[in-house]
């Protein structure tokens, strides 16, 4: 091959950068029309479109001087243009070749990319492939170098795309296309700002305008705070292109007829967000491929189509973009994961048999996990969706698991829309600020020098919390981090925030609690950061600084084990204790709505709802509260829900002034009324215990009674169903 | 100030140094590698973090760390009020902040005057310092803050020692 004299460094080097960003975009390009074509093969458009990206790349390499990509584009182009002309037919050979075309161009930018040449190793492959392309060209199609080749396509595609997806996580994600719009606007509001600056800087302290130039500036920094996120923005769509060639590629590997859907691509996600869950979304992909999708004959002995449908939809919902990834495939039988995990030893058969549908689901996130009955080239070597869980709990989102057998599976991503931002609450310990990410909070208790005696025991050097019907490793935030405790720590009430990270479960006691904020993530420098249990730091409202706690890591610097490991060893005891008893006891939310020795002359009435029903307890300021034909409601969560406020405790609120809060409880109806959400105005909430639900007697009174820490209490009437556990549904609603 | 200092220099050759106090040492630094000086409040410390890190201060949307030049030379912590000079790093993209005593001023020197470390100094000192100005009431130990910065220093391992919880 002829290797034109080396281009002057400096432009040239310049130029190349952008010619590769340039062509893997028009590859990926050219891959999803490919695809497309397969299944349109008479649409002239997408012809002419790949025609049109691999004509422009041959004129670029032609101009830089890449000999081998030009002769390759060259043979694509002139088969591509046969095609173009109705010469060729669309058939599964010839786009097999073109694909292999692609790959082939894109591991010679690779070289260029990584060595700065195109690389001399794969010329081999370079004939050959031209002498494919070339073959086809003539359409003949009975050369023994064309069935060989044609293996190797089938073969291959796995490693090809793995190369695929390494080659585009380089320069071309260094680079990034805004709307000359977006840029427009976000100049025009720095511009904004220097003016809002410098009218600040020349007045006086009390000028009269002041107060203006604040608001002023406060609405010019929340629109430019707006644009830049914006101008991060990326459609999810990027994301998804790729996945109709491997979804292709997979299935010719796997023996399946699979179709790939998207329901919308529009959906923006941020730039980084959007990598960081690249890798979780393809694991989730080729999932529901290999293990979901069955092979076409038992698909039509079960009544269904031949031919498989992944459905990959994306939509923004409140504050998280969620994308799903579902398939119509054989789903996950509940049996076979228990029995997996009985044989692997990770629960005993007791556990097993006690375990409801949506527990045993959740197994399959747990390391070393896999239901495949055979372990194949694509996925199935017993990691999965454990990785496709951490890394998406990495950048603060969730997955969850749904499947009903016959009928598929479906993996439910929850992103944050942006990284940057993440509401957090801030807790004190050892006389500091930390700032704990929402996503991993679980609950929080607060307990009495009193309480600590009984609840606080040990085991071992573990300290152990007893909550509820479970043990719960506690880790103290100051030892552990080696700051100053106050002299009488010991003789102090403290609180346990229940956190949940990466399997890892624990209590982390910390002196208070400071209120909930929308926290700023600041990377911190990387010497702090290879102290490994920050993860950055934050400025707080009142303008001092916080670090913020990486739940997973603390819990493994204290040496609280993963779940997986818990479930045999420690935890067994733990799920025994929270199955068994919960044929009487269960877990309720005590509260009062009446006033302390209203009318009755004694104490307040004491009300309890099932935990279960209770999804969030809220402080909301009376002037969020809204009324609605007399009715009270609320705004939440972008949802509309009624209050119930059964002590009129709102009424006395209002009295006091709008600065005042109520507290409110989200609950979750029975499903019988349509599984709404409603919000509950309590005067307080008391307490969370087990209690245990008396038997109706209608003499007493009309109410469901229950017996909670040896008092007597009135369960809510709507939620007196609930009493023998939510109904299924319901409960994978909660979650 | 900077420009009339710039000024000067081009016209003597003279370079002007900062002179900076902690404990009951002088020390110098070249005034165009330093590229601000803050009086703030005391850093926010961080937990578990190596000795010398004093914690970590907000600037400009960004979080600094901080490195304690008192605890590099073993001296004790202080109370009082004190600077936080921030210095860039231009190759490794890696800002941080050196917090002193305080500053007293800018000197004129001739670059040729600066003595080089002398044989006889401890390691931890040669890491440091970076030779040093005859001035007449003592010298006047010349810092270069690309020995300072926190990779450096860790790398260098002779002040991990000292590294770990605060306050115990």
């Amino acid at each position: 091959m002829v290797r034109r004299s080396e281009p002057d460094k400096g432009k040239v080097e310049d130029l190349t950068k952008e010619f590769i960003a340039e062509s893997q975009e028009g590859l990926e390009r050219m891959e999803l029309c490919l695809t497309e074509l397969e299944r349109r093969p008479d649409d002239g458009e997408l012809v002419a479109e790949i025609f049109r990206a691999v004509h422009t790349m041959k004129g670029t390499t032609g101009f830089l001087g890449f000999g081998r990509l030009e002769k390759l584009a060259h043979a694509g182009e002139g088969l591509l243009g046969d095609l173009r002309d109705g010469k060729l037919a669309v058939t599964t050979e010839l786009i097999g070749g073109l694909l292999r075309l692609i790959d082939g161009l894109r591991a010679i930018l690779q070289s260029i990319e990584t060595v700065g040449t195109e690389g001399e190793r794969f010329e081999e492959d370079d004939r050959e492939l031209i002498a494919l392309l070339a073959g086809m060209k003539l359409g003949k199609l009975v050369a023994n170098g064309v069935s060989a080749s044609q293996n190797r396509v089938v073969g291959q595609p796995a490693v090809a795309s793995q190369a695929a997806t390494a080659a585009s996580s380089s320069i071309h994600n260094k680079t990034l296309r805004i709307d000359v719009e977006v840029l427009n606007r976000v100049m025009n509001l720095v511009g904004d700002l220097v003016l809002t600056r410098n009218q600040i800087l020349r007045c006086s302290p009390g000028a009269e305008n002041f107060p203006m130039l604040a608001r002023r500036l406060d609405s010019v920094t929340a629109d430019l705070r707006e644009s830049v996120m914006q101008a991060r923005m990326q459609p999810v769509g990027h994301l998804f292109r790729k996945f109709p060639r491997m979804v292709r590629d997979l299935a010719i590997t796997c023996g399946r007829q699979v179709r790939i859907e998207f329901e919308g691509q529009e959906t923006g996600l941020d730039k980084s967000l959007l990598e960081a869950i690249r890798d979780p979304l393809t694991h989730a992909v080729r999932n529901a491929v290999d293990h979901g999708i069955e092979p076409p004959e038992e698909r039509v002995k079960a009544g269904k189509p031949a031919q498989g449908v992944v459905r990959m939809r994306a939509f923004q919902q409140s504050g998280y973009v969620v994308i799903d990834v579902i398939d119509d495939g054989a789903g996950i039988s509940t049996g076979s994961v228990l029995a997996k995990a009985m044989e692997r030893g990770l629960l005993t058969p007791e556990q097993a048999a006690s375990m409801g549908q949506r527990e045993a689901l959740q197994l399959i996130f747990v390391a070393g996990f896999s239901t495949a009955k055979q372990v194949t080239s694509v996925s199935g070597r017993g990691m999965g969706m454990d990785v496709v869980r951490t890394n998406v709990e990495k950048v603060g989102g969730s997955v969850e698991l749904e499947s009903h057998v016959g009928l598929g599976t479906t993996v439910r991503m929850r992103i944050p829309l942006t990284l940057a931002i993440v509401p957090a609450l801030v807790v004190q310990s050892g006389g500091e600020s930390f700032a704990l990410p929402q996503n991993s909070l679980v609950e929080l208790a607060y307990v009495t020098q009193h309480e600590a005696k009984q609840m606080v025991e040990r085991m071992g050097t573990t300290v152990l919390y007893r909550l509820r019907e479970g043990l719960l490793p506690l880790v103290w935030l100051d030892r552990l981090l080696g700051l100053e405790q106050s002299a009488n720590a010991k003789k102090h009430d403290f609180y346990i925030a229940v956190v949940e990270s990466e399997g890892r479960r624990f209590g982390l006691v910390v002196d208070d609690l400071k209120a909930p904020e929308e926290i700023v993530v600041k990377p911190l420098s990387a010497e702090l950061r290879e102290i490994g249990v920050f993860t950055g730091a934050t400025v707080l409202g009142n303008g001092t600084l916080a670090l913020i706690l990486d739940v997973a890591a603390t819990g493994a610097r204290a040496g609280v084990r993963q779940a997986t490991e818990a479930v045999t060893a420690l935890g067994a005891g733990r799920i025994e204790a929270m199955t068994a008893p919960i044929e009487t006891d269960i877990a309720m939310v005590i509260y009062e709505i009446e006033k302390h020795g209203l009318a009755k002359g004694g104490n307040g009435e004491q009300m309890a709802i099932p935990l279960s029903a209770v999804e969030r307890i809220e402080c909301v300021p009376l002037s969020e509260i809204e009324y609605a034909r007399g009715r009270a409601v609320l705004q939440y969560r972008g949802e509309l829900i009624p209050l119930q406020d059964e002590g009129e405790v709102l009424r006395e609120l209002s009295a006091k002034g709008c600065s005042a809060t109520a507290t409110v409880l989200i609950c979750l109806l029975p499903e019988g009324q349509g599984a709404r959400r409603v919000g509950m105005v309590v005067r307080r909430v008391l307490d969370v215990s087990a209690g245990r639900l008396l038997a109706a007697d209608a003499t007493v009174c009309e109410q469901q009674l229950a017996m909670v820490n040896d008092r007597v209490k009135t369960v809510h009437r709507e939620f007196a169903p609930w009493v023998d556990g939510p109904p299924a549904a319901v409960l994978r609603e909660v979650a | 100030m900077t420009g009339a200092t710039e000024m000067r220099t081009a016209a003597d050759g003279t370079v002007s140094i900062c002179s900076l106090r902690v404990g009951t040492g002088l020390f110098g630094i070249d005034t165009r590698q330093i590229r601000e000086v803050l009086k703030t409040a005391p850093p926010h410390r961080v937990p578990l973090a190596p000795a010398y890190i004093a914690g970590v201060v907000p600037y400009r949307g960004e979080v600094l760390t901080t490195v304690s030049f008192r605890a590099l030379l073993g001296l004790n912590l202080w109370n009082g009020a004190n600077c936080v000079l921030v210095f860039d790093d231009e190759q490794n993209e890696e800002r941080f902040g050196l917090i002193v005593d305080g500053v007293s001023g800018l000197i004129a020197l001739q670059p040729s005057a600066l003595e080089a470390n002398p044989s006889g100094l401890d390691a931890r000192s040669m890491a440091l310092f970076d030779g040093a100005y005859k001035l007449h009431p003592g010298l006047m130990v010349h810092l270069d803050p690309q020995r300072l910065r926190p990779s450096r220093l860790a790398e260098s391992g002779l002040f991990a020692n000292e590294s770990g919880p605060i306050g115990r």
